[in-house]
C-alpha cells in the first residue's frame, strides 16, 4: 500500500516536470497548424480552434517554398560527415588503444585538449582555410570542417569502447598469420560496432543542427542546409511568418526523432560509457 | 609482440587519415589564429598585415564591451550549470524509484536535447515575444503583472530567457548520465545504511553523492565549457542586443570578425577564451580531486 | 588478404575524398574566368552572379526569378544567371568578407548608402571607365538617382531604384480621435501621444513605429527638426550630431518612448506590418514597398499616407534607393548586359508593380508607374536628403544605433550620449 503511494507521488512530479519540458514543443506543433493570419490573434491561444487547423504552412515550405532542398543538403551534409568521421575516428582509435608508436602520448593529450576548446574559436582561421580550399559557398565543403569537429570526441569515446574489447581476440588473429588490418576488420569493427553507433547518433545530431558554421560560409539559396533556411525566415521583411518558421522546425525533427527513437539503446550507452568511467 | 613491417606500414595507413584531418583541419587554423592575433588584420588591410605585438589583445581586455561579454558568459555558465545538474538529477532520483513507464519518461524529458539550437531558440523567442503567450498567462490569468514583462528588450530579461533555454535544453542531458550513473551504485550500499537507520536524506548525501562523484565531474567540465560555447541561442533571440548589453564571448567574437572585420581582435580574443577555459577545467578537477581526499 | 586491399581501399578513398571534396567547392567567379579563356569555344556557357536582398518570399523576388531572369536568359544565350537572396545586414556583411577571401559575386543590388564603403576598399568597377556605352545608358536613368553611385568624378553603379519614406496612418483610429493627418512635428507628437493609450482587449496601443534606431530611421526626426548628423562637407560632426537640434530630436523620441507612445527597435515588440494591420501602430515612416505588403498580408485594412511631418528643418525624409554596381572579379560583359537588363524599361516597369520605384525615366512615364500611386513618394523625394556619403558610414550607423539605445534606456541623457558620439565620429571622419 505505501509502496504504490509512493509511485503515484513520483509520477506526480515527473508528470508535472515532463508538462513544463513538453509544453514549447507543443506549442511550436500548435503554432504551425495556425494559419498564418491567427498569429497575432487576441486572447493568444494555445491551441488552434478545430475549425481553424490547417496544413497550409506545410503545403507552402514543401511546395512552393521547395524547402525539401535544404532538408535533402541536410541529409546529404550530416550522413557524409558521420560516415567519414566513423571511418577516421575508428581507425585512429584502434592504433592508440593498441600500439605504441613514438608521439602517442602528444597526439592523445591533443585530442583531448580539442575537446576543450570550444569550437567556435577556431572560425576565423577555418575560414581563413576554406577560402583556401575554395570550401566557400560549397555544400560539400562543410564536410571535412565537420569531420574536424567531432573527430576528437568520438576517437576519445572510441578508444574506451576499443580498450573493452579483450586483447585475447587480437592474439588469436595474428597467431592464424592475420595483419593488422585483419584485426581491425575482424575484431575491432564488429565488436566497437555499438560504440560507433552511438558516437555517429551523436555527430549526425551535431552536423543536422550546426548553425554558424554553415551560415558563414554558405550564400546559395539552394545551398543552405535546413538550420539556415529557417534562420532566413526571420527578419525578412517587418513581420516573421511564425507558422512557416515552425513548420519547417517539425519537418526538421522528423528525422532526428527517427533516428533518436530506432536507436535509442545505442544513444545512452554512448552517453553513459564516458561519464561513469571517470 | 614483434611488429613486421609489413604490419607497421598497416598501422601507418590507418593512422594516416586521421593525422592529415588533424594537421590541416586543426592545427594549422591553431596555429594561424596564434599568429593573427599578433597583427593588425581587418577588412581595411587585406593585403598587408602590420605585426602590432599585443596590441590585440590590450584591445579586447580594455573592450567594455568584451568585458559585459564576457560577464554575461560567466553569468551564463554560473546558472545554467548547477541548474541543469541539479534538477537533472532530481528527475534522475525520482525516475530511478519509479517502476512503469520509465522509458516512456526518458524519451520526453529528452526531447529538448535533440531538438536544434536553431529551432529551440526560436520557440522561447515566440514564447517570450512581449506580446506572446507566456505574458499573456502571466498577466491576463495569473495576474502577477500588470504591463508585459519585456523579455527580449532588456540585459537581465535576454539573458533569462537564454539562461532559462539553456537549462530546459540540459536537463534530459543531465538526467540519462546521472540515470546510469545511479543504476551503478551498488545496492547493498543502500541496505546497510538501512540496516544502520539512516533516512533518505542522510542515504543521498552519503551514499549517493559520493558514489557518482566521477560523473559529476565529467558532467561539471562538459557544461562549463558548453556554458562558454553558447551562441546561437542569443544570436536568435537578443541578437546581442539592446546595444551588445546581451553578447556572450563567442557573439561578440563572431560580430567584430564577420561584422567590423577585425579579424586580429577576434583572434586574439578566441586565444583569450581558450585560456580561460583551460585553466577552468583544470581547477575542476582539482577542486574534485581534493574533495575526494 | 582480399579483404585487407579493400579496406585500404575504403581508406584511401576516404582520404582522397576529404582532399578533392576540400577542393571542389570552386568559386562561381573562378569558373567564370574560366570559361572566358575558352570563348573560342563559341556558346560555352557563362554564369554570373547576381546578390541581392529582395526578400526571398518577397513579391520582388518572385519577379526577378520568374520574369526577369528567364526573359534575360532568352535574350542573352550564353549566359546564366544565378541570383542570391540575402537578409539586408548579411548582404553588407558578405560582401566584405568575401571581398576578403576574393570571392565575390558579378553583380550586386546594394544599398547606396554602402556605396562609398566598397568605393574606398577598391571592389567596384568604374562604369564610366570602362564600358563604352555608359553614357548612352546612365543618361536614361533619373540623374539625382544616378548621382548616389557618383563618387571622385567616377560612377560605380547604376541607379535601380530609388525611394523613400511617407507616413502612413491608421484612418479608422485616427477619424475616431478627431484627428487628421499630422503636418507639422507638434502634431506628430500631439497625435502620438493621444492615439497611444489601451485598446478594447486591454493591450497597449502606440501612436508610432519605428522598426530600429539607426540613421535610416532616426535621420528624418533629425533633419526634419533642423538637425543634422556631419557639416556640409562630411568632415566633422562635433556641432552637427551633438547640436541643439539634434540632441531636441533624440529628446523628442525618448519623451514619447517613456510615455509608451512609440516603440518598434526590441526584438520582443510586434513586427512593424503585423502591428499596423492589427491596429497596434497608428503610425509608420515607410517606404514604397509596404503598399504590396499591406495588400499581401492586410488586404482589408484602412490606411492612408502623409508627407513627413515638417519642423524647424521642413519635411525632410530620408532618401533610400539601390543601385546596381559591377565588382572587380566580374566577367565584365556578361554583368553589364545584366546590368543594363535590370535599368531598362521592361525590367523596371515590371518591378513597379511590386513597389520598386523606377529611375528609367522611360518607364517613369509609362501606365504601369503612373498608376502605381508613386506620386506622394515622387514629391517626397524631391526634399528627401541622402545619409552621409562617407566610406565609414556603416560604422557611424552602428555607432548611432548604440548611442539612441542608452538614450532610450536611460543609460545617458540625449546630450551625453550625442557629445560623445561627436567625439568618436570625427575621429572616424578623420581617418
Amino acid at each position: 500500500m505505501k509502496k504504490s503511494f509512493t509511485q503515484i507521488i513520483l509520477h506526480v512530479f515527473l508528470l508535472s516536470g515532463l508538462v513544463i519540458v513538453v509544453l514549447p514543443m507543443l506549442y511550436m506543433l500548435s503554432t504551425s497548424l495556425k494559419p498564418n493570419g491567427a498569429l497575432y490573434e487576441y486572447p493568444p491561444k494555445f491551441l488552434p480552434a478545430l475549425d481553424e487547423v490547417t496544413i497550409e504552412n506545410y503545403v507552402y515550405i514543401l511546395g512552393q517554398g521547395k524547402f525539401y532542398i535544404n532538408f535533402l543538403n541536410s541529409v546529404f551534409v550530416a550522413v557524409a560527415s558521420v560516415l567519414l568521421t566513423a571511418v577516421i575516428a575508428t581507425a585512429l582509435a584502434y592504433v592508440i588503444a593498441r600500439f605504441k608508436f613514438p608521439g602517442k602520448n602528444i597526439l592523445f593529450g591533443f585530442i583531448v585538449l580539442t575537446m576543450i576548446v570550444p569550437g567556435m574559436t577556431l572560425i576565423i582561421p577555418q575560414y581563413e582555410l576554406a577560402v583556401k580550399l575554395k570550401a566557400i559557398n560549397s555544400l560539400p565543403g562543410l564536410i571535412p570542417f565537420y569531420v574536424a569537429w567531432t573527430i576528437s570526441y568520438s576517437t576519445f569515446m572510441i578508444k574506451g569502447f576499443i580498450e573493452n574489447i579483450p586483447r585475447e581476440l587480437d592474439e588469436a588473429i595474428y597467431i592464424d598469420g592475420g595483419s593488422v588490418f585483419d584485426v581491425f576488420r575482424h575484431v575491432i569493427i564488429p565488436l566497437a560496432k555499438p560504440g560507433i553507433a552511438s558516437v555517429s547518433i551523436f555527430n549526425f545530431l551535431t552536423a543536422w543542427e550546426e548553425f554558424a558554421w554553415a551560415n558563414t560560409v554558405i550564400s546559395d539559396n539552394v545551398k543552405r542546409t535546413l538550420p539556415i533556411a529557417i534562420s532566413g525566415f526571420f527578419g525578412q521583411h517587418q513581420f516573421t511568418q511564425w507558422g512557416y518558421v515552425f513548420a519547417l522546425s517539425v519537418f526538421s525533427l522528423v528525422p532526428i526523432l527517427i533516428v533518436f527513437i530506432c536507436c535509442q539503446k545505442f544513444f545512452v550507452e554512448g552517453l553513459t560509457s564516458g561519464s561513469v568511467k571517470g | 609482440m614483434k611488429l613486421t613491417n609489413k604490419n607497421k606500414m598497416q598501422i601507418f595507413i590507418l593512422l594516416l587519415p586521421g593525422l592529415l584531418t588533424f594537421a590541416i583541419f586543426t592545427i594549422y587554423p591553431i596555429i594561424k589564429l596564434f599568429v593573427m592575433s599578433f597583427f593588425e588584420w581587418d577588412f581595411g588591410s587585406i593585403f598587408n598585415q602590420k605585426f602590432i605585438g599585443l596590441e590585440n589583445y590590450a584591445d579586447v581586455l580594455s573592450d567594455k564591451y568584451f568585458r559585459m561579454a564576457f560577464v554575461n558568459t560567466l553569468l551564463y555558465t554560473v546558472v545554467t550549470v548547477p541548474g541543469q545538474m541539479v534538477i537533472g538529477l532530481g528527475i534522475a532520483l525520482l525516475l530511478n524509484k519509479v517502476i512503469k513507464f520509465k522509458v516512456g519518461y526518458r524519451v520526453l524529458y529528452y526531447l529538448p536535447v535533440i531538438t536544434s539550437w536553431v529551432v529551440a531558440s526560436l520557440i522561447f523567442r515566440y514564447v517570450f515575444n512581449t506580446e506572446g503567450l507566456l505574458n499573456y498567462f502571466l498577466m491576463n490569468i495569473l495576474h502577477l503583472t500588470s504591463e508585459n514583462v519585456r523579455w527580449l528588450d532588456t540585459r537581465a530579461g535576454g539573458l533569462c530567457v537564454a539562461m532559462l533555454l539553456g537549462i530546459w535544453k540540459g536537463i534530459g542531458w543531465n538526467m540519462v548520465v546521472f540515470l546510469a550513473a545511479l543504476q551503478t551504485v551498488p545496492s547493498e550500499l543502500y541496505e546497510a545504511a538501512a540496516i544502520d537507520g539512516a533516512g533518505a536524506v542522510k542515504k543521498f548525501f552519503h551514499i549517493t553523492l559520493p558514489s557518482i562523484k566521477g560523473t559529476i565531474l565529467f558532467a561539471l567540465v562538459m557544461l562549463t565549457i558548453g556554458g562558454f560555447n553558447v551562441f546561437t541561442s542569443i544570436k536568435m533571440i537578443t541578437g546581442g542586443g539592446p546595444a551588445h548589453q546581451t553578447d556572450m564571448i563567442l557573439t561578440w567574437m563572431y560580430y567584430k570578425a564577420f561584422s567590423t572585420g577585425e579579424f586580429g581582435y577576434a583572434a586574439a580574443l578566441s586565444f583569450i577564451t581558450t585560456l580561460v577555459l583551460a585553466v577552468l577545467a583544470v581547477i575542476q578537477f582539482r577542486l574534485m580531486s581534493n574533495k575526494d581526499n | 588478404m582480399k579483404a585487407t586491399k579493400k579496406l585500404l581501399a575504403i581508406l584511401l578513398t576516404a582520404v582522397t575524398c576529404v582532399a578533392t571534396v576540400a577542393g571542389c567547392g570552386k568559386s562561381p567567379v573562378e569558373s567564370v574566368s574560366d570559361q572566358n579563356d575558352q570563348e573560342t569555344a563559341a556558346i560555352e556557357e557563362v554564369e554570373i552572379d547576381f546578390w541581392h536582398h529582395y526578400s526571398a518570399q518577397s513579391a520582388e523576388n518572385e519577379t526577378l526569378m520568374n520574369i526577369l531572369i528567364p526573359r534575360f536568359e532568352e535574350e542573352n544565350p550564353g549566359i546564366k544567371v544565378n541570383a542570391v537572396s540575402h537578409e539586408w545586414a548579411d548582404l553588407h556583411q558578405k560582401i566584405l568578407i568575401s571581398a576578403q577571401s576574393d570571392t565575390l559575386p558579378d553583380v550586386a543590388r546594394l544599398d547606396s548608402a554602402w556605396i562609398p564603403e566598397f568605393q574606398a576598399s577598391g571592389m567596384l568597377v568604374a562604369l564610366d571607365e570602362e564600358m563604352e556605352d555608359f553614357e548612352a545608358v546612365s543618361g536614361g536613368l533619373l540623374e539625382s538617382a544616378m548621382s548616389t553611385a557618383a563618387l571622385e568624378g567616377h560612377f560605380y553603379g547604376l541607379a535601380l531604384n530609388t525611394n523613400t519614406k511617407i507616413l502612413f496612418y491608421n484612418v479608422e483610429a485616427f477619424e475616431e480621435a478627431g484627428l487628421s493627418a499630422p503636418k507639422t512635428m507638434d502634431e506628430f507628437v500631439e497625435a502620438c501621444k493621444t492615439l497611444a493609450g489601451k485598446n478594447a482587449d486591454g493591450q497597449q496601443v502606440w501612436g508610432y513605429n519605428e522598426p530600429a534606431l539607426a540613421g535610416w530611421n532616426l535621420c528624418p526626426f533629425i533633419w526634419s527638426m533642423g538637425g543634422s548628423i556631419t557639416n556640409e562637407e562630411q568632415t566633422q560632426a562635433s556641432g552637427y550630431i551633438n547640436s541643439p537640434e539634434t540632441v531636441k530630436a533624440i529628446e523628442t523620441l525618448k519623451e514619447l518612448y517613456d510615455l509608451d507612445a512609440i516603440t518598434g527597435w526590441h526584438s520582443g515588440d510586434i513586427p512593424m506590418t503585423d502591428g499596423f494591420g492589427t491596429g497596434r501602430y497608428m503610425m509608420l515612416l515607410e517606404g514604397p514597398w509596404k503598399t504590396a505588403e499591406m495588400e499581401g498580408a492586410y488586404p482589408d485594412f484602412k490606411y492612408a499616407t502623409a508627407e513627413m511631418p515638417a519642423g524647424e528643418g521642413g519635411s525632410a525624409s530620408v532618401l533610400g534607393g539601390e543601385d546596381i554596381s559591377m565588382f572587380n572579379s566580374a566577367d565584365k560583359d556578361a554583368a553589364w548586359k545584366f546590368m543594363k537588363f535590370m535599368t531598362s524599361p521592361f525590367a523596371q516597369e515590371e518591378m513597379a508593380k511590386c513597389g520598386q520605384i523606377p529611375v528609367n525615366k522611360e518607364a517613369l512615364e509609362s501606365d504601369t508607374v503612373k498608376g502605381a500611386a508613386f506620386a506622394p513618394f515622387l514629391d517626397a523625394i524631391t526634399t528627401a536628403k541622402s545619409r552621409p556619403t562617407v566610406a565609414c558610414w556603416s560604422e557611424m550607423d552602428s555607432e548611432l544605433s548604440v548611442a539612441v539605445t542608452s538614450v532610450m534606456n536611460g543609460e545617458k541623457t540625449a546630450q551625453e550620449a550625442m557629445d560623445e558620439l561627436a567625439v568618436l565620429y570625427d575621429e572616424l571622419l578623420s581617418e
